[in-house]
């Protein structure tokens, strides 16, 4: 029986993601552009992933694109929301997640995933910046701190500074404050963590913590925030280093179940 | 005319007030701009003038509007300021403003000094709207604003005048009310866009033409074969539904509005007016008899949610849209009730959050697809 | 009532806080007696309840204490959780949060068996108490104060509110299982026209250079006419401070312990889980608050039923521009300022909304600064000190700059 590959696209605002899967159940490659929606990035991390797996695109049965730049795919068959998307991403890498909090460049979702994996509600942040990965850069530049840095630092705390502004611009100015201050790095980046934290938290709440309670998008790289949401929602969250891929594996194993369900009508990788 | 042509004549109204309103200025008719919530058009409509609803733009950015409101103000409130301080609303001989919420409050306030050139009629509701005593405010209420439009019509407003523009109403609401139902049966024949438009539509037109064309549509619509249409149909409910880049999400999902909670439309023409008595009186009870509304006192505390549980089952919709108007405290405040009793009978939504100047559809786009996928799945 | 303790008089400030107490405390009291308690809106005749004998106490103040005691933000994320908008008046949220049984010590208050809306104030009210009513299954009495496009309450307005009033004595006669005393009802008119008056009077000295007390002073005593003002202690608590102030003028003293440079009028609620940080830059620049809105607002004087239906449709957010404009320019005018600051209170749009055009208004009519800053009155997350700092210091340079050109002094 020949072996189908089918690939995910998860094209979101900061970066592009793709994901090869075997048969719907292996992960052959993974690419990541630090380049999202609108830009060469899509392109980019589709070469590379390719590369990565030793494939030509014909070699694929099926392309899925999801994220806020999926329609701008035409080597896409079909698109799907990147809340479907993460909610089975999820589901493969943890069969026993029931809720997902997806902190990502621009928003902030969390999923409700019903124990047969299907995505059964769902709640996204507000137009706000706040809670969200953009947040976090501004507040990194302002400390003059590289964001792989941010969660390191902030373990080092041993004072407690609160940011307790839910507005960006206003949390920017109480930052500089308490730098003018004399207040420690530290310090005021366990502060940011928190306030992420805080924000995403009441986004959780909505939804209804259950466990298993998975973290996926870019910002669960960032433990300082993960265990700022610990501690918020006393429980204990858990992701993967796959954890930015989730929405690209998802829609992989959605294209997959497309391309079971249509019959292959991939006729170019037939002849090949 | 056949369904088509009757579309797009309601879509060319929908989307054209200005030449709307050129139109009938032109036969030498003055047109009075109501503006949001429950004004008694009929009125206006008895002297001899033509209603224009003033509901904000979707092509508009708030600008000069800016002067007298900070930003949290929700964008239907401030587009109406905008329209009146950037001349759209110049050619209206006067405007109605109401004052049920706290942001009409200061915006009757706003309207009225910033654009001194419409004459300016103010009208403030009574909550207690239903006892006699409630009804008695309203009847004076309405006898002001009669008294003014009189004025700016140039004649008296008969009691004759009255019922007439009454019946016309009455057989208007009715036939927007049928129309809701049959489109709500026939999605492959009446896009979201389209049935927005009809429903819009009436804020632009005389009702007596509006209904004309309405009635045939209808007759169209209950003429149609059983429909076969396999997707999946919702409720709305909120201030607003009007925007091209939502209606068309919609579409593409395959989903249809049935049935609607919507201010800008069946909010609007739920309730008719009593023909038997005195006219002034029969609006005010008209008023009084009006419900289940979020700036609306409900004085029966847990009706609202309960008619929206039943109107969504009696409506067979698999699940409903909230489109929470931003900034909206009263529709915001509702909110909590309304999950809970929606929750409970098992009905599932979604809240999107809309203006009027949203231009990036993406997050609603992501909101609404997977909305669709998880009510596929029930 | 000011007691005797060592042979000294309590200040009035401090008997001002004990009618406030005792107010919490009645409604206590009554509760274990069995009796069935109200949560009232800050404008809702008052009158009705103590005419009655029905113990009543006052969310807004609540929430203000929660506030001022920095309970504000924990409160509101309670009811942001519950689904309440974080778009909704700071108010309204911990109010909601509280009754539905959210931990809070910073302020106890007895749960409701019944509530007393007027939404004179706003209509933020209604949907408020609305939400109470449904989550603890208790009456609500709704008193509908249409808002007013003219100088003038109308006839049949006042004609309504009647109707409206005598509705409320028979709902709260059933509540409360006693009968309407005409003579009673007189009896605490009176007490509150007094209380009312004697306000107006405290108020009044802020007409002095220098002034004798502090203005912000007035956010804090203020309590007592939203909470109290049918009680006669609250009568003799503030003609007590009002001869405090007028020997304080007689001696040249103040409750505002530094130079009084500048005098502004400080538009709209104070917020209160920053006071400290409001006051600390007016202080320092010595820049003292002379007028408040809360003075004319609360003062509701009348002679009979008419009247009273009359006063209780003027509150700020109930009266036409106009109006509004009217009693800040006399306030401003009698009490010798020389700049505006205005808080644009996040959690109150029927407030802010008018506030640019009155901005305009007494710059032109007063020929005074007017500076705004970004604030609200009880969720902390909607307030920067770093803003206000700066407002404040814009405000001050101004007047400075006019001080200097007029010849000082």
């Amino acid at each position: 029986m020949e072996l189908k590959y089918t690939m995910g696209i998860d094209v979101g605002s900061t970066a592009s993601k793709c994901v090869i899967v075997k048969d719907g159940k292996e992960i052959a490659a993974t690419s990541l552009v630090h380049a999202g929606a609108g830009s060469s990035g899509p392109a980019k991390a589709i070469k590379e992933v390719l590369e990565k797996a030793g494939l030509q695109e014909a070699d694929l049965s099926y392309i899925l694109a999801t994220g806020y730049g999926r329609h701008q795919l035409p080597i896409a068959r079909s698109q799907m929301s990147e809340l479907s998307c993460h909610a089975k991403g999820a589901y493969e890498l943890f069969p026993d997640v029931r809720t997902v909090i997806d902190i990502g460049g621009q928003d902030a979702k969390v999923l409700r995933i019903s124990a047969g994996g299907n995505l059964d509600n769902f709640v996204m942040n507000d137009k706000c910046a706040a809670g969200t990965g953009r947040f976090l850069e501004v507040m990194a530049r302002i400390l003059e701190v590289d964001i792989s840095q941010m969660a390191e630092f902030s373990r080092q705390s041993a004072k407690r500074v609160d940011i307790s502004s839910t507005c960006t611009v206003f949390a920017e100015s109480e930052v500089i404050s308490q730098l003018a201050g004399g207040s420690d790095k530290c310090d005021i980046l366990k502060g940011i963590h928190r306030s992420v934290a805080g924000r995403v938290s009441g986004l959780v709440r909505r939804v209804g913590v259950v466990n298993t309670v998975v973290m996926t998008g870019g910002v669960a790289q960032n433990s300082g925030v993960r265990e700022a949401l610990e501690e918020e929602l006393k429980t204990t969250i858990v992701t993967s280093p796959l954890a930015q891929y989730t929405g690209a594996l998802g829609a992989a194993l959605f294209a997959y179940q497309k391309c079971i369900k249509e019959g292959n009508m991939d006729v170019t990788a037939n002849e090949r | 005319m056949n369904m088509e042509m009757i579309l797009k004549h309601f879509e060319a109204a929908a989307i054209n007030p200005k030449g709307q309103l050129k139109e009938y200025i032109g036969k030498g008719k003055k047109a009075i701009g109501c503006f949001p919530y429950y004004v008694p058009e009929e009125l206006v409509h008895a002297a001899g003038m033509v209603p224009f609803g003033v509901w904000g733009s979707n092509h508009k950015t708030i600008e000069a509007a800016k002067e007298y409101f900070a930003s949290f103000y929700c964008s239907l409130a401030q587009l109406n300021l905008e329209m009146g301080l950037d001349g759209t609303l110049d050619d209206l001989s006067g405007v109605i403003v109401t004052t049920l919420c706290d942001t009409l409050r200061p915006l009757s306030q706003n309207f009225r000094v910033a654009v001194p050139k419409i004459p300016f009629m103010f009208l403030a509701h009574p909550q207690n709207r239903r006892k006699e005593y409630g009804i008695q405010y309203t009847i004076s209420q309405y006898v002001k604003i009669k008294e003014k439009l009189e004025e700016i019509a140039g004649h008296p407003i008969t009691d004759a005048d009255l019922k007439a523009s009454i019946k016309v109403y009455n057989q208007s609401r009715k036939a927007r009310r049928e129309f809701v139902k049959l489109a709500g049966e026939h999605p492959e024949l009446v896009t979201p866009i389209q049935r927005s438009a009809v429903l819009k539509s009436a804020c632009f037109m005389l009702k007596e033409e509006h209904t004309q064309l309405l009635e045939q549509l209808n007759e169209l619509l209950r003429q149609a074969g059983p429909s076969q249409w396999a997707g999946i149909r919702i409720m709305t409910s909120g201030i607003v539904a009007d925007s091209p880049g939502l209606l068309n999400i919609l579409e593409e999902n395959h989903m249809a509005i049935a049935a609607d909670d919507v201010a800008h439309e069946s909010r609007s023409f739920r309730v008719d007016v009593p023909e038997d008595t005195d006219p002034v009186r029969a609006l005010a009870r008209q008023f009084g008899a009006q419900d289940h509304d979020t700036i609306l006192y409900d004085p029966e505390i847990n009706k609202r949610p309960e008619y929206l549980v039943k109107l969504a089952k009696d409506s067979g919709v698999q699940g409903v849209i909230i489109l929470m108007m931003q900034f909206c405290d009263p529709e915001e405040m509702e909110y909590p009730s309304l999950k809970k009793a929606l929750s409970e009978a098992g009905i599932p939504h979604i809240v999107i959050g809309v203006d009027h100047q949203m231009k990036d559809f993406g997050q609603a786009r992501t909101q609404i697809q997977a909305f669709a996928d998880i009510l596929a799945t029930m | 009532m000011s007691q005797q303790m060592n042979g000294e008089k309590k200040p009035a400030k401090e008997v001002l806080r004990g009618v406030v107490e005792q107010v919490y405390q009645n409604a206590w009291d009554a509760k274990k007696r069995g009796e069935p308690i109200g949560w009232s809106s800050s404008k809702f005749p008052a009158e009705i309840a103590e005419t009655l004998g029905l113990a009543v106490c006052y969310p807004e103040n609540q929430a203000a204490a929660i506030a001022a005691k920095h309970g504000g933000q924990r409160m509101c994320e309670h009811a942001e959780n519950l689904g309440y908008a974080n778009d909704i008046c700071g108010y309204a949220r911990i109010s909601l949060a509280y009754a539905a049984e959210a931990e809070c010590e910073e302020r106890p208050m007895p749960q409701p068996d019944f509530l007393l809306c007027c939404n004179n104030i706003c209509n933020c009210m209604t949907k408020w108490y609305e939400n109470i009513a449904r989550m603890r299954n208790i009456p609500l009495i709704m008193i509908d104060v249409p808002y007013n496009n003219e100088v003038e309450v109308s006839d049949d307005t006042v004609t309504y509110m009647r109707e409206q009033f005598h509705d409320a004595i028979k709902q709260l006669e059933a509540i409360s299982g006693r009968t309407w005393d005409e003579k009673r009802f007189e009896e605490v008119c009176s007490n509150a026209n007094r209380a009312a008056k004697a306000w107006l009077k405290a108020c009044s000295y802020c007409q002095y250079t220098p002034s004798p007390l502090s203005g912000f002073d007035l956010f804090n005593h203020m309590a007592d006419i939203v909470t109290a003002r049918c009680k006669p202690e609250t009568a003799l608590a503030f003609e007590q401070l009002a001869d405090e102030f007028e020997e304080a003028v007689k001696n040249g003293t103040s409750t505002w312990k530094y130079k009084e440079e500048h005098r502004i009028m400080f538009e709209g609620i104070p917020c209160w889980p920053v006071l400290k940080t409001l006051f600390t830059p007016l202080k320092e620049h010595g820049i003292n608050t002379t007028a408040v809105v809360y003075a004319p607002a609360f003062g509701f004087v009348y002679n009979n039923l008419d009247e009273l239906m009359k006063a209780y449709c003027k509150a700020p957010n109930s009266v036409c521009l106009e109006t509004g404009v009217e009693w800040r320019e006399t306030i401003c005018r009698e009490n010798n300022v020389n700049g505006v600051l205005v808080h644009y209170n996040r959690s109150c749009k029927p407030w802010s909304g008018y506030m640019p055009e009155m901005e305009r208004r007494f710059r032109t009519d007063l020929g005074v600064p007017v500076v705004g800053f970004d604030g609200d009155q009880a969720d902390p997350r909607n307030f920067s000190e770093a803003q206000y700092i700066t407002r404040v210091e814009g405000l001050y340079e101004v007047m400075e700059a006019n001080k200097q050109q007029e010849g000082g002094v």
